[in-house]
């Protein structure tokens, strides 16, 4: 039996090195930063964007990665809360003139101004960038089909668009839109019509990002892998002068590493490995972050967003009002704050807590017998769903438990796992099969409630590719509502008129909402906390950082 | 049989399990192996009658009475209660899982059960496909034999757990439809497929090489003499001779496959949320490993004693039906080491 002696004693050594292998992380290694002003940030995400193209991207990783990078007219003020939910001009000379009953905006561009390798910019940049980003199909395309010409370039995608009108010489830019849009100055600030040169592509960058005007310039592009930043050359030569209003930067740059793992992003920040995480700790280490490096190397915001469940109305089982009722009922928002680990709100409305037009309401309180009951009565015949959502921590275990609210009401239920990286994409594609029933969240891109209606919930914005109306929403009174209100500037009275038109479309329950998220910024010791800026809709600036 | 028969009389059966049972770290790894299918099997007396909950059953809101005591199996800043043993009534044994609150011993249960009937279907399917095409092989040799090999070879050659990951990946999200052959995204086939066709070259090739020496013997010339056919000859002279070498590869099969599930399962890749398996036990433990290292430990355990039990029982099984093929082995080796070694007297140059 000296064999068998010597086999336990193996087991037990394995059993010790699994667990030692185990605990150990991976990470990348660190280039450091420098001390004071200059250095190379070291930091890490937990996915690459979904696109590193500004007409593109709709996430919070890419805004966040490239918002100094690609500056459109106008921009958002660097301020945290909700300073910074000012508009103020980027590349433009001033905010724009409105004339003609709100339907005409007149801007000037800067002049002097160069593009990180050197071009001049021009003002026809502008009418190209818009033009290049609704040929792309971006998914911001109908922010902009207010503008005259612009959803017939759309379906055409031959241009130009007649609603812009740009004169080089003087800089001056006019654009008529077809109808007064209250929204549209927040819109002039978003990614999407960041001014690119004219020999761009008609194609995706993310491999190899176009020149921009902002103080960063990203260097190299590995999708998937991470990415890298320089200073623009050109900042200081020309852009930095002449906006004055928005900052250099600290860092000289930056070295941005995709890790996967939350768990080893959290250790490699602990141990100055990186010296910032872009997303939050993932749940597990959630508490023990905050408990540990509060106020020095953590902090914790509150963000205008709203995590909810989708269902697609236009599908059986969804097509039924009742039945998506039920899965509101079934929906336990108490156990999703649990998962998310204290760093959610519970919630089940449309509008968060921070933005105009929220009023508080519940219409569906947790009661899974009556959940049960109208499922029963409503006797669906398609019983088969599938539930998509991404494998980021913790949204993979609210994808998980949406799965079993559904199995629990009876549904025969097939869980998809995607990358976060990809998540978006595939679900915003109707080719996609099943697209039956899933997890989503949605980040403010301007401190208006159009913003949380009409890119998710209105029937225009159902697109074949980069749909974002996964619900497939279509009501004609709520898209007139939707339509009336965007064109109206917000005030008391359109506030009240969106607190409606939120709990309207609850009543039709196309989502299960659960709950506001707060965002966290947790950095290595090397960084002075107390500078980082945390933008609502741009996310962390790079320019904010710096070291100790 | 009967007292005082002799080796002669006993058949190769007989004197193979009479060796094995010698053996008695086999034999003990035996048990081993048997006890954790019956802990397996178990799973649904446990779930229904202690545990009270099924595998994917949640209970992030709900609390357990320890003694006497109402506890949350998560709290509120998210960390799910730890091991509880016996002191809730055998409810989270092992404590919930993670923030979705299972209990973590129906899962390990379950789970097992899953990663057992990963690893038994791959190498089974495996097992049956190498035989085939290793008599094909073997027998035909020529063109036929041509293909076999060098499709095998290309396979062997393969970054196997590389592409078995990308292909795991691709199909857990599309699903496989080949004519007729549907699978679901998250369906058990599909990694049980992925494994099966990336392991047939490890037994196919020296079974291969045994048909090759076997179809040269006087008893296959004999049956092709008396007019037998190739699948005769295949099937009912050479496969009979094979049958030690496959048992013994499927023992050892299963438990590669066991380990290749695992791993498919730790990168997302093999068996799909919420059903477990123990590789994806330990993803999600590891996960947690600070604050409750046992849901990293128990399935990392569990697959590591399951994947020892059967290589040991593998290695006796060899043992007991081909010890000349271990005498060979053990003079191969006595060989290698008497060629590395100098000879006494010898002087270093």
């Amino acid at each position: 039996m000296k064999k068998l002696g010597a086999v336990i004693a193996i087991l037990v050594l394995a059993a010790v090195a699994a667990i030692g292998l185990a605990s150990c992380g991976g990470g990348d290694d660190s280039s450091g930063g420098g001390g004071g002003k200059g250095g190379i940030l070291n930091a890490t995400y937990a996915s690459f964007p979904d696109y590193m193209d500004p007409a593109l991207s709709y996430t919070v990783e890419g805004w966040t990665a490239m918002a100094e990078v690609y500056l459109p007219l106008l921009t958002y003020k660097h301020a945290n809360g909700d300073e910074g939910t000012e508009v103020i001009p980027a590349l433009a000379k001033e905010l724009p003139e409105i004339s003609n009953g709100g339907k005409t905006y007149t801007l000037f561009l800067r002049p002097g101004l160069k593009y990180s390798d050197g071009t001049p910019v021009k003002a026809s940049d502008f009418p190209f960038s818009v033009e290049r980003m609704i040929e792309l199909n971006s998914p911001g395309s109908t922010f902009y089909f207010s503008i005259e010409g612009a959803e017939e370039f759309a379906e055409t995608k031959k241009g130009p668009i007649p609603g812009i009108e740009a004169d080089d010489k003087t800089g001056e830019i006019v654009i008529n839109l077809e109808n007064p849009r209250g929204t549209f100055e927040n819109e002039l600030a978003l990614l999407f019509v960041a001014v690119l040169p004219q020999d761009t592509p008609l194609e995706d960058m993310s491999a190899d990002p176009a020149p921009g005007t902002g103080p960063y310039m990203i260097t190299k592009s590995q999708p998937g892998k991470g990415w890298e930043y320089k200073r623009n050359p050109y900042w200081e030569k020309a852009n930095g002068e002449a906006m004055p209003d928005l900052p250099a930067g600290v860092v000289d740059g930056a070295k941005i590493t995709v890790i996967r793992n939350e768990v080893t992003q959290v250790d490699d920040v602990e141990n100055g490995t990186f010296d910032w995480m872009q997303n939050p700790p993932p749940s597990s280490r959630y508490a023990e972050v905050k408990e540990n490096f509060e106020g020095t190397q953590f902090r914790v915001e509150p963000t205008i967003s709203t995590y909810y469940f989708w269902m697609n109305t236009q599908e059986p089982p969804f097509d039924d009002l009742e039945v998506r009722q039920a899965v509101n009922y079934a929906v336990d928002d108490k156990a999703l704050e649990r998962i998310y680990a204290g760093s959610l709100s519970g919630s089940q409305q449309i509008l968060p807590p921070g933005m105009p037009g929220h009023e508080e309401f519940e219409l569906y309180p947790y009661d899974l017998a009556k959940a049960k009951q109208m499922i029963k009565e409503a006797n669906p015949s398609d019983m088969e769903i599938t539930v998509w959502t991404d494998d980021e921590s913790p949204n993979n275990e609210a994808g998980e438990y949406f799965n079993e609210v559904l199995t629990d009401l009876g549904f025969d239920t097939t869980l998809k796992l995607l990358s976060a990286d990809n998540f978006s994409t595939v679900i915003g594609n109707q080719s996609t099969p099943n697209l039956d029933a899933g997890w989503f969240n949605w980040f403010q891109d301007y401190p208006h409630p159009n913003d949380f209606f009409q890119p998710l919930l209105a029937g225009e914005s159902i697109t074949p590719t980069f749909n974002y109306n996964h619900a497939m929403f279509d009501d004609p009174a709520v898209n007139k509502k939707i339509t009336e209100l965007s064109e109206e500037q917000l005030g008391p009275e359109q506030e009240e008129a969106y607190a409606e038109l939120d709990e309207e479309i609850m009543e039709q329950a196309p989502w299960a909402p659960y709950g506001n998220r707060t965002v966290s910024t947790f950095v290595s010791d090397e960084i002075n906390l107390d500078s980082v800026i945390f933008n609502l809709t741009m996310g962390q600036y790079l320019s904010s950082f710096e070291f100790k | 049989m009967q007292d005082g028969e002799t080796s002669a009389e006993r058949g190769p059966w007989s004197l193979a399990l009479r060796r094995f049972l010698h053996n008695r770290l086999a034999v003990a790894f035996l048990g081993v192996f048997l006890l954790i299918v019956v802990f397996v099997l178990a799973a649904p007396l446990w779930a229904d009658h202690v545990a009270e909950t099924g595998p994917n059953q949640e209970h992030t809101v709900d609390t357990v009475t320890v003694d006497g005591e109402e506890r949350d199996v998560v709290t509120p800043e998210g960390k799910p209660i730890g091991p509880q043993w016996f002191d809730a009534g055998g409810k989270f044994f092992l404590g919930a899982d993670s923030r979705l609150g299972r209990d973590e011993m129906v899962r390990l249960m379950y789970g097992g059960r899953t990663s057992l009937l990963v690893g038994i279907s791959a190498a089974l399917i495996a097992t049956i496909l190498a035989v085939v095409l290793g008599l094909v092989a073997g027998y035909y040799r020529g063109w036929a034999d041509s293909i076999i090999a060098r499709t095998l070879d290309t396979i062997w050659s393969l970054p196997v757990f590389l592409i078995g990951l990308s292909v795991g990946i691709a199909l857990a999200v599309g699903g496989l439809k080949i004519g007729p052959l549907e699978l679901a995204g998250g369906s058990l086939w599909i990694p049980i497929l992925i494994i099966s066709i990336f392991t047939v070259p490890y037994i196919a090739r020296p079974i291969r090489g045994e048909v090759l020496s076997l179809s040269e013997k006087e008893f296959v010339e004999a049956a092709v003499a008396q007019g037998a056919g190739p699948l005769r000859v295949m099937f009912g002279e050479i496969l009979p001779n094979l049958a030690s070498t496959v048992i013994v590869f499927f023992t050892l099969m299963i438990a590669n496959a066991m380990l290749f599930e695992a791993g498919l399962s730790f990168l997302g890749a093999g068996v799909q949320p919420p059903n477990s398996s123990w590789g994806t036990m330990v993803t999600v433990g590891v996960d947690l490993l600070r604050i409750q290292p046992l849901l990293a430990i128990a399935p990392g355990f569990m697959i590591m004693l399951t994947v020892l039990s059967l290589n040991i029982v593998g290695d006796g099984l060899r043992d007991a039906l081909d010890p000349r093929g271990k005498a060979r082995l053990d003079a191969a080796l006595q060989f290698e080491a008497q060629a590395a070694s100098p000879e006494p007297g010898a002087t270093r140059p």
